[in-house]
């Protein structure tokens, strides 16, 4: 039975959009005269789709037969799911169409695992291939490894993609045993390890990679992911890290029953606090301790680390050192430069500030300008806290129509 | 006084030698003449060529260069009015052009926002831009933007269509930006009519149009915030929403 191609892409890009790696940022302009395609150091985001997320990549599998069987996974062997793949040459050809549309800014290309792990990467290298040499196709690429694929395979993968990656999906491998019986904390990450290193011996710069983590399937803490996720960042030179809140698509008896809500909210702090490793210059330990495991979810992780360390504080905006600037909360990277580009010329007030639109909802609890305060709030932790989850409101007296005496037939006072 | 020029570079560089040379004290610039009665004086500015590159030999030489592309990039800013600040910016670069870079000043903050506020829309429309394949194979997009960008987007496809010939077309003001193998730049459309498509154009479209619905999680949707993110005024010829 034949699937046409309408709906192949409709499965294919079905199964594929729980993975939420779609960025194509972080690589270096590269356009090379009389070839197709150029990546873009920013990325680009070309729509958005209606869950809000930036489709920037032509994210698809190149099948979703496969053999493994993982609890979380909607394409899992024992799934009773519609199975197709894309032949190597129809998904290069459609690439290369929508990217001369100018609908996506290259392909991520992930894969079922078919037959066997190495079948797999060698239909993969044949779409990278088709791509770059025939094609001549110079735009971004992002490749999942597959785990356990031969280790030269891997290699030609890695020359040929812009950025490849493999998702660990869970924190602890007390969590991978119970949940994906096929897989292995090792052996998810020996395509990573693998191609760290073979970058590390070439000497040229790295490859992108990232990976994914799942929230909320398994009881791991916002400690041990914040952990996992330094770690990843420190030694496997991982560039990213995705988080992503555990959606029910399988009933099994090892997943938590019946969850009503993806825990958005733990995913949107998860990332607030993982941008705050990667360009604030915090460390795990600092943003979650033993004592508070988890992230508060009422505040962002920046104020509450503020919150925790009041001794930094109230810190004077025209003395502060741009690292000290960089951790008051509610003002971010933009704001400080700004407010180092303004100071050279003179010594800024809270007017000043409120000119350069520099966001004081929350700021204003931590700083003072020339020596003096703007908040009545006092200085203490829960009050401040207090202030910022619900900030005081204006009193406004409305009048009410009825409490004056008037008379029921007439309407006169 | 209010000073009305005619919305050229030219006529602002005359403007702004007038107003240096005959010591004008303008209140307000506009480019059409007003019409209703006001009891201000009323100045047409006449644009010289003469006055113009007068001034800009002077703001090229004295102004440090990120200055002088400020300058050319506001006047791409053509929905907004930018004329007095833009008058006092270059008065200001004049008198010191260290201050060009004192935030504090309104005018240079001002003006440093709306550029970065055109970065941003071109940012916006250099992943927003949708090609149709022509019969010759020639890649064509309709724009409509708030700020005349077909420039800086026909620069960024350069790069990226290297190999392709294509057309920018912005239909409100009536350019495109045009690259094939003789010819790349700017050039004015007076008039066009609707090309001929490839006999591909459908299916890509159609492909398209089910990679974009299936790849929403529907349990996460979130039309608000996607609206957000590609606002109305994108969409007129996005493939996906038409």
């Amino acid at each position: 039975m034949r699937k046409d191609i309408y709906e192949k892409m409709q499965i294919l890009a079905d199964s594929a959009k729980y993975d939420v790696s779609c960025s194509s940022s972080g690589s270096e302009n590269n356009h090379k005269t009389g070839e197709l395609g150029a990546t873009h150091n920013s990325g680009i985001c070309h729509t958005f789709t209606a869950d809000g997320r930036c489709v920037s990549l032509l994210k698809v599998l190149l099948t979703n037969f496969c053999i493994y069987d993982c609890a979380y996974c909607i394409n899992r062997k024992s799934n009773d799911i519609k199975r197709t793949a894309f032949s190597p040459r129809e998904l290069a050809d459609i690439t290369i169409n929508f990217y001369k549309r100018n609908y996506i800014e290259g392909l991520f290309l992930s894969s079922g695992i078919i037959d066997s792990e190495d079948h797999t990467t060698n239909l993969i290298l044949r779409v990278l291939k088709i791509l770059r040499h025939e094609y001549r196709f110079n735009g971004y690429i992002h490749v999942k490894l597959i785990p356990g694929a031969d280790e030269r395979l891997i290699e030609q993968v890695v020359s040929l993609a812009n950025r490849v990656s493999s998702n660990i999906e869970l924190p602890s491998d007390k969590s991978l045993k119970l949940l994906a019986p096929n897989k292995t904390k090792e052996k998810v990450l020996q395509p990573l390890k693998h191609a760290r290193d073979i970058s590390l011996e070439k000497d040229t710069k790295p490859i992108g990679m990232s990976t994914q983590l799942i929230v909320g399937a398994t009881p791991e803490s916002d400690k041990d992911i914040l952990k996992l996720s330094s770690v990843l960042y420190d030694k496997a030179l991982l560039k990213r890290v995705y988080y992503s809140a555990y959606i029910p698509v399988n009933d099994d008896k090892n997943l938590p029953a019946l969850v009503n809500k993806p825990p958005l909210l733990r995913e949107h702090r998860l990332y607030q606090a993982d941008w705050l490793l990667r360009f604030y210059d915090f460390s795990y330990d600092e943003i979650v301790s033993d004592e508070f495991p988890n992230l508060d979810e009422d505040v962002d992780p920046k104020t509450s680390w503020a919150l925790q360390n009041l001794q930094y504080f109230p810190m004077e905006i025209n003395k502060a050192s741009k690292d000290e600037l960089l951790r008051i909360p509610g003002v971010g990277a933009r704001g400080v430069m700004k407010i180092l580009k303004a100071r050279r010329f003179k010594s800024l007030d809270f007017d000043d500030l409120k000119k350069l639109k520099i966001s004081l909802k929350r700021a204003q609890y931590f700083i003072t300008c020339k020596g003096k305060s703007k908040s009545k709030t006092a200085f203490y932790r829960e009050d401040i806290k207090q202030a910022i989850i619900a900030p005081p409101k204006k009193k406004i007296i409305q009048p009410t129509l009825f409490d004056i005496n008037y008379s029921h037939i007439t309407g006169e006072l | 006084m209010i000073l009305v020029y005619d919305r050229t570079f030219e006529g602002f560089l005359t403007l702004v030698y007038d107003v240096y040379y005959e010591k004008l004290k303008p209140s307000e610039i506009l480019y059409t003449q007003p019409k209703t009665l006001l009891l201000d004086e009323i100045k047409e500015i006449i644009t010289n060529e003469q006055k113009a590159n007068k001034v800009l030999k002077a703001i090229k030489n004295s102004f440090p260069k990120k200055t002088f592309e400020l300058i050319l990039n506001i006047f791409m800013c053509d929905s907004k009015e930018f004329e007095m600040d833009l008058l006092k910016y270059i008065i200001l670069g004049f008198k010191d052009k260290n201050e060009l870079f004192n935030i504090n000043n309104f005018e240079v903050f001002y003006l440093q926002n709306l550029q970065k506020e055109l970065f941003r829309s071109v940012h916006k429309m250099t992943g927003f831009t949708r090609f149709e394949e022509l019969e010759d194979g020639t890649l064509y997009a309709k724009i409509e933007t708030k700020f005349n960008m077909a420039y800086f987007l026909g620069r960024h496809f350069l790069k990226r269509l290297n190999n392709q010939k294509y057309i920018i077309h912005d239909i409100d003001r009536k350019i495109a930006f045009i690259k094939n193998d003789d010819f790349i730049g700017i050039q004015n459309i007076a008039s066009f009519e609707e090309p001929t498509l490839s006999q591909d154009e459908e299916k890509f479209k159609k492909l398209w149009n089910t990679f974009f619905k299936s790849i929403a999680i529907e349990t996460r949707e979130n039309k608000k915030c996607q609206q957000n993110l590609v606002p109305l005024l994108y969409r007129t010829f996005m493939t996906e929403f038409l």
